[in-house]
């Protein structure tokens, strides 16, 4: 995202992020994924692997916008150097000390890319507000496992850039884009990933018409803070994945 | 287990300032739960598995971390956990047909009890139907002749356990209405039917102008919105009796009943003088309101039952367990797990899903069945049996595994297996 941005003329001032390898994250992963693959999280998290002069990237949709000076960046940290823009690394984004150094880098605008549910004080600080990349239709489908819960609720994959205040995916909406499945999308993880790079993909989009004035933020309809969606079991996951190997055999024209 | 009123409850908790009532019912609590300890000393032998259950669940009670990711991966199918389960009931039951209400790491097996082995009847059915098992099907004709056996001159159903020369029970009647009126629809015999009838024509007979259960055969005497269980039992009678008397007895309780479940979801009128509001007791509410309200087609109660199912889904999902007791709108309870209230909600979760299509109650209750089944003892006696409490000792039926959390888990596991069945046959159909 950081990379995005940098490249379509916004500049950064600073980004927040968690530790590499938390050991909260770790068990999250363990219990999420199984020994197995966290153990190759913690290995991809924890060295690097060099394939010629390019470095593997966990979404290799995202490839294309860490590419600098024909090499691709790896992480946070490289991404930094390349746009030049300082980093704090912290355990928690509503820390005093995270806040302290937001207020200090006084920004526009901040996008959110994952970690803590936001609280209100740090939300406050950017004078346009923090925006946010959901991998759905609001307000149909808020909440966690969203690319999972449109196909299983038959809602039209899409992605959300909204405003985020302090409920689940509840702020005013800035921009919606329809998400079409392309023929070789091969599984919900490539979905998922496919759908992060649209996200990032539409952010500097949204900002820009913010900013210029062509995108007024607007207020979600019909919304149930209540009603939020949560992390799908297994099955429901399988259902999913059924799901969208059907409406990826219908021609595109047709998948909605 | 409807109520704290039988020897089967001990829960060992105060809850808040106490009246004379209260008192009462906590000093016999005191005594009944001494006299459970006491049965430690006279079986030496029970001391291995009490000190392993304990052990176990208090390193997995330190160990287990709750994330949002728990529970949503399968680690014992349902297909395996189903069939211990239902085993748990049928090596408890008596030769003569009746179900013990627990097996107590202390004092062993209970007598038999009148009300669970009611509601157990429909339970064995539908495993019969799904495994197939014909040894089931005498298991639940046993216990439908040894019920038959107790119904009393009046109609009524005692309360308590057996020989506790109980009176006549309200909501253990209304219990033990659903075995019968299931074992009646299973094989058409004439005495069922009539002793239904009885059981139904006595319930309506008693019942308030208001609607609710009160006097002398309800639990201390006050009326209690958990007896929604009763006007389901009615409306599942009218549909066989047609006698509109049955019929307009359920929808009279289901209307005051719903008269006492707040906007926010709580339900008030649960009235358990001396105990906590156990999870078991809510969620019994719940389910009675939405499966009358289903059978009687009242939207409103379907709708208030969902109101109330959505905010404890809400809770599980956010917090990764349910409390074994709250108090007023769900604010605070008590950090043990009551788990047959969970499998309750499970139940009343799935039952939504299916009624409402909202696929998040099917998904909650996934992941209640999988910790449900996590919990199982996988071997010993008491394999596939359901704890009271989780841990152990928790206030809900300390030290002890439950007949009745037992028959709510399968029919949780069985509900599950017949909506992922319907809801792949949908996905293959489109």
């Amino acid at each position: 995202m950081a990379a995005h941005l940098s490249q379509s003329g916004h500049s950064l001032v600073g980004a927040l992020t968690l530790p590499t390898l938390h050991r909260k994250t770790l068990l999250r992963k363990v219990a999420q994924w199984g020994p197995r693959e966290s153990a190759r999280y913690a290995w991809t998290k924890l060295a690097a692997r060099e394939n010629g002069d390019r470095r593997s990237v966990r979404n290799p949709y995202l490839e294309k916008f860490l590419l600098h000076n024909n090499k691709t960046l790896r992480n946070l940290h490289e991404v930094a150097s390349a746009y030049n823009f300082s980093m704090l690394v912290c355990r928690d984004q509503n820390s005093k000390e995270a806040i302290a150094q937001v207020e200090k880098w006084a920004p526009d605008a901040a996008v959110f890319t994952g970690g803590n549910i936001l609280r209100q004080a740090l939300l406050a600080i950017p004078r346009i507000g923090v925006l946010n990349a959901h991998l759905a239709l609001l307000p149909q489908i808020r909440g966690m496992s969203s690319p999972e819960w449109s196909l299983l609720c038959d809602v039209p994959l899409a992605i959300t850039i909204h405003l985020m205040d302090t409920g689940i995916d509840t702020g005013p909406v800035l921009l919606q884009r329809t998400f079409e499945i392309p023929a070789q999308c091969a599984s919900l993880t490539d979905l998922r990933n496919r759908m992060i790079a649209a996200g990032i993909e539409h952010t500097p989009e949204a900002l820009a018409g913010l900013e210029q004035g062509s995108i007024r933020p607007k207020a979600q309809s019909d919304l149930d803070c209540d009603h939020q969606y949560f992390v799908t079991h297994d099955w429901l996951k399988t259902q999913a994945s059924a799901r969208l190997s059907a409406k990826r055999a219908i021609p595109a024209g047709k998948a909605r | 287990m409807p109520t704290p009123d039988s020897a089967a409850a001990t829960p060992s908790v105060a809850a808040g300032p106490m009246s004379n009532s209260d008192q009462s019912a906590s000093s016999s609590r005191r005594h009944k739960l001494l006299s459970e300890a006491l049965g430690i000393v006279r079986k030496p032998q029970r001391a291995l598995p009490l000190l392993l259950a304990v052990t176990g669940d208090g390193l997995r009670s330190r160990t287990q971390s709750t994330n949002l990711y728990s529970y949503a991966t399968t680690s014992v199918s349902t297909e395996v956990a189903l069939p211990r389960v239902i085993d748990w009931i049928t090596r408890a039951q008596k030769p003569d047909g009746g179900i013990p209400a627990y097996y107590s790491l202390l004092t062993g097996y209970s007598k038999s009890y009148p009300e669970v082995t009611g509601y157990i009847v429909p339970t064995l059915y539908d495993f019969l139907h799904l495994a197939g098992d014909t040894g089931i099907k005498d298991r639940a004709e046993r216990a439908t002749r040894w019920l038959l056996s107790l119904q009393m001159s009046n109609g009524a159903f005692p309360a308590g356990l057996e020989n506790d020369g109980g009176e006549p029970s309200i909501f253990n009647t209304g219990q033990m209405l659903q075995g019968l009126v299931r074992a009646y629809r299973e094989t058409n015999q004439a005495d069922i039917l009539l002793a239904a009838n009885r059981a139904g024509n006595w319930l309506a007979e008693i019942q308030q102008p208001d609607g609710s259960w009160s006097g002398a055969g309800a639990y201390q005497g006050v009326p209690h919105t958990y007896y929604s269980m009763v006007a389901w039992s009615l409306a599942l009678l009218a549909e066989v009796s047609k006698t509109g008397a049955h019929a307009r007895a359920a929808e009279r309780n289901l209307a005051w009943v719903l008269a006492h479940m707040r906007p926010n979801g709580w339900i008030d009128g649960i009235n358990l003088q001396g105990y906590p509001t156990f999870l078991h007791f809510i969620a019994y509410v719940i389910q009675g309101v939405l499966e009358c309200g289903i059978l009687r087609g009242t939207r409103d109660a379907i709708r208030a039952a969902q109101q109330s199912a959505w905010k404890l889904l809400r809770k599980f999902e956010l917090q990764k367990q349910l409390l074994g007791a709250y108090s007023g709108s769900f604010d605070s309870g008590m950090t043990f797990s009551c788990l047959t209230g969970n499998a309750q909600m499970s139940c009343v979760w799935l039952r939504l899903s299916e009624v409402t299509g909202d696929l998040r109650f099917l998904n909650a209750a996934l992941k209640m069945n999988e910790m449900l089944k996590e919990l199982l003892p996988a071997h010993g006696r008491n394999a596939g049996g359901v704890a009271g409490s989780h841990p152990i000792w928790g206030s809900y039926q300390p030290m002890r595994y439950i007949s009745w959390g037992c028959k709510f888990l399968a029919d949780a596991l069985m509900l599950e297996l017949r909506l992922k069945r319907s809801f792949e046959a949908s996905t293959c159909a489109s």
